[in-house]
């Protein structure tokens, strides 16, 4: 079964239409990266996936579960919302952490919140948060951030942000992360860096969608590429039908453009 | 030194009521103003047109007026034995509410909305992303424009005197008055620089605790 499933997804802003009708699904442990040329929907398609935006048509179905449904009337509260993004890790292309905490005081605060709705909370507090802190600790080690902990976001480079900001969103066990071109923001020398963290991801079999306009690494580490033209899928396949026998004539020509 | 003695003790029956004025106007106005903010934000238009409307008269008209409206205007229409010093704290608090509320606005709407989306997808709910990540943000660039507003609200506590209300300015003048010298004055003036410094330093102390993180 299917862990995701777009169907028939329609979003408009005021007169424009940015997606038009897109489907696809993903297995879990599948790596799916979208490419295409900036205002073709990409981000407002990962948006609409965890309700950072509201589609107004179409259903977003999670482990056969219908989680949203453009059909339906009755709005969602935004207790029923929140319950649902926590399915999903999103990484910005501007990173946003907290720049009132330190490293590891980003990487901790929701899931220390979250444990408060634990029915064992109480009795177990110290327990839950230094399990919470060693989660966080071992998260941010895995991404090379060891000495970084207690730094706060302005004192850490563009790429360390970012990796702190791919283990905050970790460090809530998402079923699936959502990646809006991470590495956009950071200069060429350090997108590896990032790049490396998440491909570390893939070889876990984390379940990613990954938005990105960094060829190479999409071919290398997806199991399968979208290519977004304005606001529908034009083509859709496995790296090496994309990248070496692309059939339509826009990504064709959306590849020509792009340095591999 | 008789004289010096009885200046300074008139002076100081003024600080009593300029602190007052001071406390209860900062007190009162600092909540109102948050309300006001919000309201001003508001997406409702029946609440943020009037609110809007009413911060620009309260902001466009001078505070000696404000003053003198709700001083002597109850009297000119029929109500008897308004309290001056209550006229005095209407006026004072609803002024610097609306000024509050405005740096307030800026505060709150100076965050970016990366902040409030990266709280809402780890979880969060509304009031945790408030106060969790927003607040502090706001706190810390609303510090400089509110250690000014401080600072103009000891000041302006001597407006008072227009209508009546024995603050520091008060007393120095009618002690300038009945014993025919200036320096009262002058020695007044000490009083709103004490307290002026007081406060600048209070806010240097705040400003340099934030100061442990940048953005
Ligand atoms: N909040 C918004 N309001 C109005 N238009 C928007 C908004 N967000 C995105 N758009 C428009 O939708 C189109 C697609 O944007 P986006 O999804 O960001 O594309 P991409 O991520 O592929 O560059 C663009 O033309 C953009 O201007
Ligand atoms: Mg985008």
């Amino acid at each position: 079964m299917a862990i995701l499933e777009i169907k028939n997804i329609m979003k408009s802003f005021d007169k424009t239409e940015v997606l038009k009708d897109v489907s696809f699904s993903m297995e879990k442990g599948e790596v799916v990266s979208i490419i295409g040329s900036s205002g073709s929907g990409k981000t407002t398609l990962l948006r609409c996936i965890n309700f950072l935006e509201k589609a107004d048509k179409g259903q977003v179905v999670l482990n056969g579960e219908v989680i949203f449904d453009g059909a339906e009337k009755k709005k969602m509260t935004s207790e029923e919302i929140r319950r649902k993004q926590l399915n999903f890790g999103f990484v910005f292309q501007s990173f946003n952490l907290f720049p009132q905490y330190s490293a590891i005081e980003n990487v901790v605060l929701a899931p220390k919140l979250l444990a408060k709705e634990r029915p064992d909370f109480k009795h177990n507090k110290e327990e839950i948060y230094a399990e919470i802190e060693a989660n966080a600790k071992r998260l941010l080690s895995s991404a090379g951030l060891e000495t970084k902990y207690d730094n706060y976001p302005c004192e850490l480079s563009g790429g360390q942000q970012q990796r702190v900001a791919i283990c905050r969103a970790l460090a809530l066990s998402p079923e699936i992360m959502l990646f809006d071109e991470p590495t956009s923001a950071l200069d060429p020398e350090i997108t590896n860096e990032v790049l490396k963290v998440i491909k570390s991801l893939a070889d876990e079999k984390m379940t990613m969608i990954i938005v990105t306009h960094e060829m190479a690494f999409a071919r290398s580490v997806s199991d399968r590429i979208i290519f977004m033209d304005d606001g529908v899928i034009a083509e859709e396949g496995v790296p090496e039908e994309i990248f070496t026998a692309p059939k339509s004539r826009r990504l064709k020509e959306f590849l020509s453009n792009v340095r591999m | 030194m008789q004289l010096f003695t009885k200046v300074t003790l008139s002076l100081f029956e003024g600080l009593g009521v300029t602190l007052k004025i001071f406390a209860m106007t900062l007190l009162m106005a600092l909540p109102l103003g948050l309300v006001i903010s919000l309201g001003s934000m508001s997406k409702f238009k029946v609440v943020k047109y009037p609110i809007k409307t009413l911060i620009w008269i309260i902001r466009g008209t001078p505070l000696m007026l404000q003053l003198i409206v709700f001083g002597l205007g109850p009297g000119l229409l029929g109500v008897r034995g308004m309290n001056m010093f209550v006229a005095v704290i209407i006026a004072f608090v609803l002024n610097y509410a609306c000024y509050f509320a405005e740096i307030f606005r800026g505060g709150i709407e100076s965050i970016p909305k990366g902040q409030y989306e990266a709280g809402a997808v780890l979880g969060l709910t509304k009031t945790q992303v408030f106060f969790k990540i927003i607040l502090l943000q706001v706190i810390k660039r609303i510090i400089p424009p509110m250690g000014n507003e401080f600072l103009t609200l000891v000041k302006d506590t001597s407006l008072a005197n227009t209508i009546m209300i024995y603050e520091i300015t008060w007393n120095a003048k009618r002690m300038m008055n009945s014993e025919h010298i200036l320096w009262p004055l002058f020695y007044s003036g000490v009083f709103y620089l004490v307290l002026c410094g007081i406060i600048t330093l209070i806010f240097n102390y705040i400003e340099k605790k934030l100061d442990y993180y940048k953005g």
